[in-house]
Formats: structure tokens, C-alpha cells, sequence
């Protein structure tokens, strides 16, 4: 039987008349990387902060490890860690006071010296007084807070915020090894190909109401396919004028096509003018995403 | 809880010692002038005619009216206003700054957070209290030898300490302000008028017949700032109201920040309590 650590049902959040999220359903499973997709103001932190009980919902339910984030909140965020999005820290502590503060605040699974190796692997200065660091610095800090206690379940809002490539590189190897060591990670970003790479399933939100909530290569291989058709004798420009099919580019050889439905019809068509090679090209989630949104929709970082 | 409520002490050990050793230099240099200007204050009823002084409940006739006056008088004012900037700022401000989203999602309940802010807060202002307290004595058994007064020291360090009841009054109205208001400015500024109101109003009141009903509106009217403090101590029934206002503004904190929306900031009745159709 299938073990959900994360269950949404029917989710709804408003700010007076302002819509957060409406009707938002999702269930992750224990051990998955659970990947949130959204723009700005579409409603991921709003979910997530429900989760950690910071905010009450209008309506529906939202339970981790089986309990009301709300009623039992404080059994549900037992297990939990938690990186903010809008990550603020007291900025006269050091690092290492912040980091022992926190940890005697929560229950652990492991010893009190752990945040020093996650700050050594993000060569993090843990004697410096938080307002001395850097933005990308202070983001270490927010993401060593969320591991240091080998949690059963990460909720991380945009965790590669702010940092270099490098330290986003180690971050996303973070999430893995506590993924592989049966750790269940529900994290939203912006960067698109961190998710791709990592996440097993991922969910798009949009306007506060979830539009997909599918596997990663599921995703990114029933929504629409790129064929490259290289040609004997060229076919005219109309030849694939059809419900579905889009003409992306042509050059001497052949063309690049956009197929969402009458595959079967392209390939019938294509063969009439002798193909001499044909390719298919990977869509990336970042293609999938835009698609689902359209230019400008949903919000105003898409 | 205890790890949380010494940290809450942690960060404000600062703000403790520097508003304790600010407030030090009043009292103590109105005990330590005074043999200085006992001779003249013996003429200044004239000056203490004027409505500001009698406003401010002024009287400088013995060296406990002066104490009363310029000590008594003046200090949990000053106090008050470090109660209403930590009262404020320890709920609403944390919020504002986005710090007690970290402290919200941990696992601790709410009612935990909002009881260590405000032992944190009385334990704070019961400190700065003692702390001027300990140097006024100080200063005053300097002097003592030189002013003509039936007065201990003990009496110094109780006087000043009886003046907490309505800091800690003070102190719980900003912390609930803190929860109920969508920000920190607002729940400043509404502490700070009734602070201002009660304070004039409530001298004001005793010196005009028709306002003698209203009196008991005042915070201030529950401390006893004048001479006969040191006589008979506080009206256990003034400290007794003082601590009842505190519990209650305590237990509304309590309340309000149980229901509120962590980050959101907007007033309770803005929350919306079903979808909108």
C-alpha cells in the first residue's frame, strides 16, 4: 500500500476577496523528489506554508505523515525540515549560535555536530555574524538549517536562490543523498533543469489551481514530440498543414516539426517524399512549462 | 521552552543593559542634584501651579515628593516606551522581518511562542527596573547623609520596582497589538496613545472635578507616583488591576497569534473564512 507523507485535498487559500490557491489536490509519496513548478504569485509558497501550519486555509485539508498540518501541526512538523523562500535570519548571531539555537529547538536524527559538515561541504563561514554574509551565503545558512537534522521530510521553497552554480550543484547532491537515504523532498524552483534532473514527479500550478501533476518523463514525453525530417526531395511548405502539426524551422535538408496529435498522418506524409533521416528531439521541461503557461499567463515570471 | 525562552533573554541582553544604563543617568542625577537644589525647590510652588506640572502630577515640597515627582513619576514612562518597542516588535516585528515564519514552522505551539515572548518581555522590563533601581540606591546612599528624609534604601529599590506592574501592562497590550494588527507601526502607534493618553489623561482627570469619573479608565491612575508611596506601599488593589489588564492583553495575545496568519499581515476580520463565491 502506498505511503503518502504529503496529502492536499481540495486546498483553498484567500487573503480577503485575493485568491492564494484554489482547490489544490496533491499527494506525494514517501521517498519521492517532488518537484513544484509555478511563477511568481501562482501559489507554491502559499501551499507550502500551509503545510508548515504558518498560514490557515479557507478551506480543504493538508496533512503530513498522516496529521492535520493545522490541529497536529506540531506532531507533523516533527519531521520536517524547512527552508523559507523568504529566508530572514537573526542577524546578530553567528551562523554557529543560529545553528545551535535551532537545532536544540527540534527533535533530531542525528548529533549535533552534522550542520558543521553540511557547512564545510558549502564552505559556509560559520563564525561570521549572519548580517557580515552575503545573500548567497545567508541561503547556505537557510539550507543547512533545513538539513541539519536529517529530517523525514524536506519542504524547500527555491533552495538554489541566491547561490552560484557551484553551491547549486551541491545542493541538488544534498537533496539526492537525503533522498537516498529515505528521505522524502518537496521542492520548488524556478530553475527548471534542476528539477528535470532530480525530481521524480513534478506538479505545475498556475493562478493558484494545479494544471499537471505527473512523472518527469511522462511529462515531458505525452505532451508533444519534435521529429527532425530530413528529406530526398523537399515537400512543399503546406505539406504538414494539419490539426496538431507545427512547421518549427525548414532549412535545404529537411524540417523540424512540433507534433501533438496526427502522428501517424506525419509520418505516412513524410514518406511520400522519401525520408533520409529522422531524429527525435528531447523537450525539456522548461519547453512543457511554457507551453502550459503561454507567454505572459499565470504570472509575471513565466 | 526553556531553550527558547533563554534565547528570547539572549537577544535582548543588549537592549537590557543599554536602556538600563540610558535610564540610569535620570534618576540618578535627579537623587544626586537634589541636595543641591533643595534650598530653591522650597520656593518653586509658584512654577508647580502651572497646569503642565499639576498634569504631570508635579510636586517638590520634601525630598519624597521629589522622589515621587522626578523618579517615580518619570521612569516607568521611559520604560514604557522600551515595553511598547519590544512589546511590538517581538510578535509583529519578527513577522515583519520575516524571522518568525523560521520560529512558526518549528515544532513548537504557538501558545509556547507567544508565553516565552512574554515571560521574556516582564523578566526584560523587571530588569531594567531593578538595574535603575540598584543605582538610584547607590546614588542616593551617597547623599543620604546630606538630605533630611525618613527614607531606607529599601524604599528607593521598592519604589521603582512597584512600577512594573504597569510596564508589564504596558508591555502585554503592545505584544497582543503585535497579534492583532496587520503591522508593527499600527500596533506601535496605537500603544504608544493609549501610553500618552493614560499618562495626561489620567493626571489631568485629577484635577478636573468633572472628569473624576473617567479616571479609572487610566492606566496611570493605578500608580501611585506621589509621596505617600513610600509610606504605605502600592493599593494591593492598583497592582492587582495593573496585573489583571496585563493577563488579559496577554491571554487576547494568546488568542489572536494562535489564529493568525504568519507573513500575511492584515487585520483578523480581513481573513477570509470560507471561499469566495
Amino acid at each position: 500500500m502506498t505511503e503518502f507523507v504529503i496529502e492536499i485535498e481540495k486546498l483553498s487559500v484567500y487573503y480577503g476577496r485575493h485568491r492564494g490557491i484554489l482547490d489544490v489536490d496533491l499527494r506525494i509519496e514517501k521517498g519521492e523528489i517532488f518537484g513544484f513548478l509555478g511563477p511568481n504569485g501562482a501559489g507554491k509558497t502559499t501551499t507550502q506554508r500551509v503545510l508548515m501550519d504558518v498560514i490557515r486555509p479557507t478551506a480543504g485539508k493538508a496533512r503530513m505523515f498522516g496529521k492535520d498540518c493545522q490541529k497536529e501541526g506540531v506532531a507533523a512538523r516533527d519531521r520536517v525540515g524547512y527552508l523559507p523562500g523568504e529566508l530572514s535570519l537573526y542577524d546578530n548571531m553567528k551562523a554557529s549560535q543560529f545553528f545551535k539555537m535551532y537545532f536544540s529547538l527540534q527533535k533530531s536524527n542525528t548529533n549535533h555536530r552534522y550542520w558543521q559538515t553540511l557547512a564545510e561541504r558549502l564552505d559556509l563561514d560559520t563564525s561570521r555574524k549572519i548580517r557580515e554574509l552575503s545573500r548567497g551565503n545567508r541561503q547556505k545558512v537557510g539550507v543547512v538549517a533545513g538539513f541539519m537534522n536529517k529530517p523525514d521530510l524536506l519542504i524547500l521553497d527555491e533552495p538554489t536562490s541566491g547561490l552560484d552554480p557551484l553551491v547549486q550543484q551541491t545542493v541538488m547532491e544534498l537533496v539526492l543523498e537525503a533522498n537516498q537515504t529515505g528521505t522524502t523532498v518537496f521542492f520548488s524552483s524556478h530553475i527548471l533543469s534542476e528539477i528535470q534532473a532530480v525530481c521524480d514527479r513534478v506538479g505545475i500550478i498556475r493562478e493558484g489551481q494545479m494544471v499537471a501533476t505527473e512523472r518527469v518523463e511522462d511529462m515531458t514525453r505525452q505532451q508533444f514530440k519534435r521529429l527532425r525530417i530530413n528529406f530526398a526531395t523537399m515537400p512543399p511548405a503546406d505539406a504538414f498543414t494539419q490539426e496538431g502539426v507545427k512547421e518549427i524551422t525548414r532549412d535545404e535538408q529537411g524540417v523540424l516539426l512540433e507534433i501533438r496529435e496526427n502522428l501517424d498522418q506525419v509520418i505516412k506524409t513524410a514518406a511520400s517524399f522519401g525520408i533520409t533521416d529522422i531524429e527525435t528531439i528531447p523537450v525539456t521541461l522548461e519547453e512543457i512549462f511554457l507551453a502550459y503557461y503561454g507567454k505572459g499567463k499565470g504570472g509575471n515570471n513565466a | 521552552m526553556l531553550r527558547l525562552l533563554l534565547q528570547e533573554l539572549r537577544f535582548r541582553r543588549n537592549a537590557i543593559i543599554g536602556w538600563a544604563i540610558g535610564l540610569t543617568f535620570l534618576p540618578a542625577i535627579y537623587v544626586g542634584s537634589y541636595p543641591l537644589f533643595e534650598a530653591e525647590l522650597a520656593g518653586m510652588e509658584a512654577i508647580l501651579d502651572l497646569e503642565i506640572y499639576q498634569a504631570m502630577g508635579m510636586n517638590f515640597g520634601t525630598f519624597e515628593d521629589w522622589l515621587a515627582s522626578t523618579v517615580i513619576n518619570i521612569v516607568p514612562i521611559l520604560v514604557a516606551i522600551y515595553a511598547v518597542i519590544d512589546g511590538t516588535g517581538t510578535l509583529a516585528g519578527e513577522e515583519e522581518a520575516g524571522k518568525l515564519e523560521l520560529i512558526v514552522a518549528l515544532p513548537i505551539p504557538r501558545w509556547q511562542i507567544v508565553t516565552v515572548k512574554a515571560i521574556a518581555l516582564g523578566l526584560a522590563l523587571f530588569l531594567i527596573l531593578l538595574l535603575v533601581a540598584i543605582t538610584t540606591t547607590i546614588v542616593f546612599l551617597a547623599i543620604e547623609s546630606q538630605v533630611e528624609t525618613a527614607l531606607m534604601w529599601t524604599d528607593i529599590m521598592w519604589g521603582l520596582l512597584y512600577t512594573w506592574p504597569i510596564v508589564m501592562a504596558v508591555g502585554m497590550i503592545s505584544l497582543f497589538l503585535g497579534a492583532f494588527a496587520p503591522r508593527r507601526r499600527t500596533a506601535a502607534l496605537i500603544s504608544a496613545v493609549i501610553v500618552i493618553v493614560s499618562y495626561f489623561g489620567s493626571n489631568l482627570s485629577s484635577q478636573v472635578s468633572t472628569l473624576e469619573s473617567i479616571q479609572p479608565l487610566f492606566l496611570f491612575h493605578y500608580l501611585d507616583a506621589t509621596a505617600s508611596l513610600f509610606e504605605t506601599g502600592p493599593q494591593t488593589s492598583d497592582v492587582l488591576i495593573l496585573l489583571s489588564v496585563a493577563l488579559v492583553a496577554f491571554v487576547l495575545a494568546l488568542i489572536f497569534f494562535q489564529r493568525r496568519d504568519i507573513t500575511v499581515g492584515a487585520w483578523p476580520w480581513r481573513r477570509a473564512r470560507r471561499v469566495p463565491t
